[in-house]
């Protein structure tokens, strides 16, 4: 049985999918130790990164042996938690805010963790099992906002808090389902017409997005406007990449990142200290990393049994790519800065957490992948 | 469930699309990013991170021409502020309590403080040479005033006060214009600089290098550690021509003068100057102008009652060096030029005869005009001309030139020097001028009446009036000429430069700026003229028991609206020629009376003769 245990395993595993995860949770591992070093609190945050680490290990392994097609069943009581996760920092004696944009979990002054980030992968699920219904044909008019319906909600409520950067993931997320679950192409420039036009609107309105968001969104149109303020944190970031020229700095000695001119280093600009650090051979390899992350969740979902796991799986890949795409982008000055971790890279317990259990789902995926 | 993985088969090809497409696009962002633009981010980096302070170098001293030194430099404690204290919440408390330690006006401390764009590190000096209870005060509060500190520094000094102020200049803070101006990238504002004489001349031999230290910063601007520093290399010494012992009688001699000049009358005598040349290498052993003023006025910034005081429209501008930048009609020592030139172009000889009846009416009656002796020189040679300062012979010389119609009176100053700078190693020297024709054309071009020349001009500028102009020095050069062969040399105020070892590192070698070509004859004519002015002219009763020989001539300048300017020009020893000298006193009345006795004054320091005081009166022009 030793043997056919062994066989299981191997059968249920995803070599690709688990051989990036290592790769990036290493690498994200060294740069976060890196990006802290000087960091008066060094040790405590890296050991603090490590416990996020073995943290997130449980809802892997935990969702790597649930029979993902049971979330379906749970649609409705999901689709509550999903929202009372989103309203929790409202919630008086739950919630807290720091520097504005991040919503915390609070309970007794003791913070828990950042509810939008497993929101996201609740946000997944409950569409997957929203978009499944039409079998893979959304074509009808009825259709189309019926599942926009859906998707709307939680977009909203997480706009109002205001939570710019995650209700943009929630957006990506949507579009990419809603690629898989057969949305026609007129309707994706239908909405991509209404967004530009909510953007434009959330710019001209005073509420709800605070005008520091605005600035972030207007330094990216014009970074000239005010170089010392908004715009200096991305030009501090861009001459940090690019003073890493080729081959970088080296591991821990970029004087951008050592002289405190990056911002949130350790975080949002961890790419910044990367790329100074380890230069543009040491970026490819991390874009390299992510395209095998993104190839193992597309073979994932290519043959996954049901659309169900393919829609999770195409929810998966669209909320890494768009969380890779913003932070990196926004890094080299192509996206406008939103606080949007790297997956597997940036320092902070909850994101990983979630990257690792959407691991987990995509294991499942993959686990049950044969049968009707 | 094959057809529904292969209705999916599409859809996945279009996500796998849209994740190479977005991936590419970030790397070729990446590679445009770090390979192609990675020097130049590379370059913004390090100016992000690096500071440079520059460290001032010691400047050279001035030495006189037997070594003493004229301007040396003098450790004192200087207050800086670094202009961090501007963001400080209580900064205008705490620069309002310094103002009144210190004593410098608010405004003072704050324009120093923001005036500058560079070096947002060093910081600034406030306050030079404070006094030991200001040191103490300041060191035992110094908790109470952050951001400022009590350092050391070095500023002019001046052993001997105020003598050869005007050619030794000041000292000053770069002004902002001269920085723009002059495009100077080794400077920086605040830095301290020549402005006048030769601390500007010669200011970067006096110099030196700056040193600098580059210090590491983080995003606050706080200084992790020091990654380069050059020590500053100092300034050269120069040694002067100028001899202080003599210096220092000149500017006596002149100052008596002055007060010889009140005591005959001329109360609004308050200027004048007095150079001595070396006949041979045209060297300044000494060059005197009054009024004079105290450059130490000038350390750590002078202060703007201070600056008015110098530049006030009665002040007779004391900053002005009237040995270079004044030019006045040389009257009657003129007439050696004159002379020498109707010698030269054989328009007299010495034995050629005039007659003097007083009133010379050589261009026609109505045109008369009087000798300064109204009743007349009778018959009298062209050597007593000279000799009595005879305007009649020298009427009688210019109306030739003017008939010959060649401008060889003006042709022949110019090959002396005149109407064009010397050349001197000076600042701000002016050309004074040598009117003809031309010059008065474009002179009068809105008064077309004035524009010919007239026999008049050429008359009087024979008599050095009219519209000529010379500076005291190119009369003494000229005089040094007449006693030099006929060459005119180059005057120049700087020995040597010398080395860290205090040997001369570059000498200067003297130069012949002009020669018009006197036969050694003409000379001889005129310097026998000239002793006899000495001896039985116009200057004998100066001259009376001095036991060198003199060549020399006064003059009596007359100027609209002013008293007459007294001149003296001289060189001696006759036979053998040394110095040329020249006194002239603005508004002092006559030269043989004013001028003359200065002159005796300096001559007997250069030649060590007892000296004794000489009041005289001279009635001639």
């Amino acid at each position: 049985m030793q043997g056919g245990l062994l066989k299981s395993i191997t059968d249920r595993t995803h070599v690709g999918l688990v051989l990036a995860m290592f790769a990036l949770t290493a690498f994200g591992t060294l740069m976060v130790w890196s990006a802290t070093s000087g960091m008066s609190q060094h040790d405590a945050m890296f050991k603090k990164h490590l416990v996020g680490l073995a943290l997130g290990l449980l809802p892997l392994v935990g969702l790597w042996l649930i029979d993902y097609q049971k979330l379906k069943a749970w649609t409705g009581p999901l689709m509550i938690a999903l929202a009372l996760l989103i309203l929790s920092p409202r919630i008086p004696g739950l919630g807290a805010t720091a520097k504005g944009a991040t919503s915390w979990l609070e309970v007794f002054g003791q913070r828990l963790f950042q509810p939008s980030e497993p929101a996201k992968l609740l946000f997944i699920v409950v569409l997957a099992a929203v978009i499944a219904e039409f079998n893979g044909r959304i074509e009808e008019w009825r259709d189309v906002l019926k599942v926009a319906g859906y998707a709307a909600v939680p977009v909203a409520l997480i706009l109002l808090q205001p939570d710019l950067g995650t209700g943009m993931v929630f957006v990506a997320i949507a579009a990419g389902m809603l690629i898989v679950g057969g949305m026609r192409g007129r309707y994706f420039a239908v909405a991509a017409l209404v967004g530009v036009l909510l953007v434009g609107a959330l710019l001209a309105l005073p509420r709800p997005l605070e005008q520091y968001q605005k600035d972030r969104l207007l330094v990216f149109i014009d970074p000239a406007r005010d170089p010392k303020g908004a715009g200096y944190n991305l030009a501090q970031s861009k001459i940090a990449i690019g003073s890493g020229g080729l081959s970088g700095k080296g591991l821990g000695a970029g004087t951008q990142s050592n002289l405190n001119f990056i911002p949130e280093r350790h975080t949002d600009f961890i790419f910044s200290v990367l790329g100074e650090q380890l230069g543009f051979l040491g970026a490819v390899t991390l874009l390299g990393l992510f395209l095998a992350l993104l190839a193992a969740a597309l073979s994932i979902a290519t043959s996954s049994r049901d659309l169900f796991g393919a829609l999770v799986a195409a929810g998966l890949i669209a909320m890494w790519l768009f969380q890779i795409v913003e932070n990196v982008g926004m890094t080299v000055g192509m996206m406008p800065i939103t606080g949007i971790p790297l997956p597997f890279m940036s320092y902070g317990a909850s994101a990983m957490v979630t990257n690792l259990a959407g691991v987990g789902m995509l294991l499942s995926v993959w686990s049950r992948r044969y049968g009707t | 469930m094959t057809t529904f993985r292969q209705q999916l088969k599409g859809r996945f090809a279009v996500l796998g699309l849209i994740v190479l497409v977005l991936l590419g696009g970030l790397m070729a962002r990446l590679w445009s990013m770090q390979v192609l633009s990675g020097k130049s981010f590379a370059a913004q980096a390090e100016e992000n991170r690096i500071r440079e302070v520059s460290i001032d170098s010691s400047r050279g001293r001035v030495l006189d021409t037997k070594g003493k030194p004229l301007v040396t430099n003098r450790p004192v404690m200087a207050v800086t502020v670094a202009p961090s204290i501007i963001s400080r919440e209580d900064s205008a408390a705490l620069i309002s309590r310094l103002s009144t330690v210190i004593d410098v006006p608010v405004p003072e401390i704050l324009k120093r403080l923001s005036s500058y764009k560079q070096e947002r590190l060093k910081p600034r000096t406030v306050r030079v040479d404070i006094p030991m209870s200001t040191v103490s005060y300041l060191v035992e509060h110094a908790p109470e005033f952050p951001d400022v500190a009590v350092e050391a520094a070095a500023v002019r000094e001046y052993p001997y006060g105020v003598l050869g102020a005007h050619v030794l200049g000041y000292t000053g803070e770069i002004s902002e214009e001269q920085l723009k101006k002059e495009k100077l990238p080794d400077f920086r504002l605040g830095d301290i600089v020549g402005k006048a004489g030769v601390e500007s001349e010669y200011d970067k031999v006096l110099q030196g290098e700056k040193g600098y230290r580059r210090y590491e910063v983080d995003s606050k601007g706080r200084i992790r550690r020091i990654v380069a520093e050059g020590d500053p290399r100092a300034g050269k010494d120069i040694v002067l021509t100028i001899d202080a012992d003599v210096q220092k009688v000149a500017e006596k001699a002149l100052a008596d003068a002055l007060a010889e000049a009140h005591s005959q009358g001329y109360k609004n005598a308050r200027a004048g100057s007095a150079v001595v040349l070396d006949v041979k290498t045209g060297a300044v052993i000494a060059m005197a102008s009054a009024p004079t003023y105290d450059p130490t006025k000038f350390l750590g910034g002078i202060r703007d009652e201070d600056w008015k005081a110098l530049t006030a429209k009665d002040s007779e501008y004391p900053l002005n060096n009237r040995a270079i930048m004044a030019a006045y009609p040389p009257a009657s020592t003129f007439k050696a030029v004159t002379g020498t030139a109707g010698l030269q172009y054989k328009v007299t000889g010495a034995w050629t005869s005039f007659n003097c009846p007083g009133r010379w009416e050589g261009m026609g009656k109505q045109w008369a005009k009087w000798c300064w002796n109204h009743s007349g020189h009778g018959n009298v040679t062209f050597t007593q001309g000279i000799e009595k300062s005879c305007d009649t012979v020298f009427y009688e010389i210019g109306k030739t030139f003017y008939d010959r119609k060649n401008e060889e009176l003006q042709a022949f100053s110019r090959s002396m020097g005149l109407g064009a700078e010397s050349g001197i190693d000076l600042p701000g020297e002016v050309s004074g001028r040598v009117p003809d024709a031309a010059w008065k054309k474009a002179y009068n071009k809105f008064y077309p009446e004035y524009q010919q020349w007239l026999p008049g001009d050429t008359v009087n500028m024979a008599i050095g009036q009219g519209d000529l102009l010379v500076t005291p020095l190119q009369l003494t050069s000229i005089y040094a000429a007449l006693g030099n062969g006929g060459k005119v040399m180059k005057p120049h105020v700087l020995k040597a430069v010398l080395g860290s070892d205090g040997q001369p590192t570059k000498e200067i070698a003297p130069e012949v700026s002009h020669d018009p070509g006197v036969t050694a004859n003409n000379l001889a004519i005129m310097k026998r003229a000239l002793v006899d002015v000495t001896t039985s002219g116009t200057g004998a009763s100066v001259f009376s028991g001095f036991r060198i020989s003199v060549a020399g001539k006064t003059g009596t300048a007359q100027v609209t609206n002013k008293d007459d300017f007294a001149w003296f020009a001289c060189y001696a020893p006759a036979e053998q020629p040394r110095y040329a000298v020249v006194v002239v006193v603005e508004q002092g009345g006559h030269g043989g009376s004013v001028a003359g006795p200065a002159a005796r004054q300096i001559l007997s320091k250069l030649f060590n003769v007892p000296y004794r005081p000489i009041h005289t009166v001279d009635v001639s022009r």
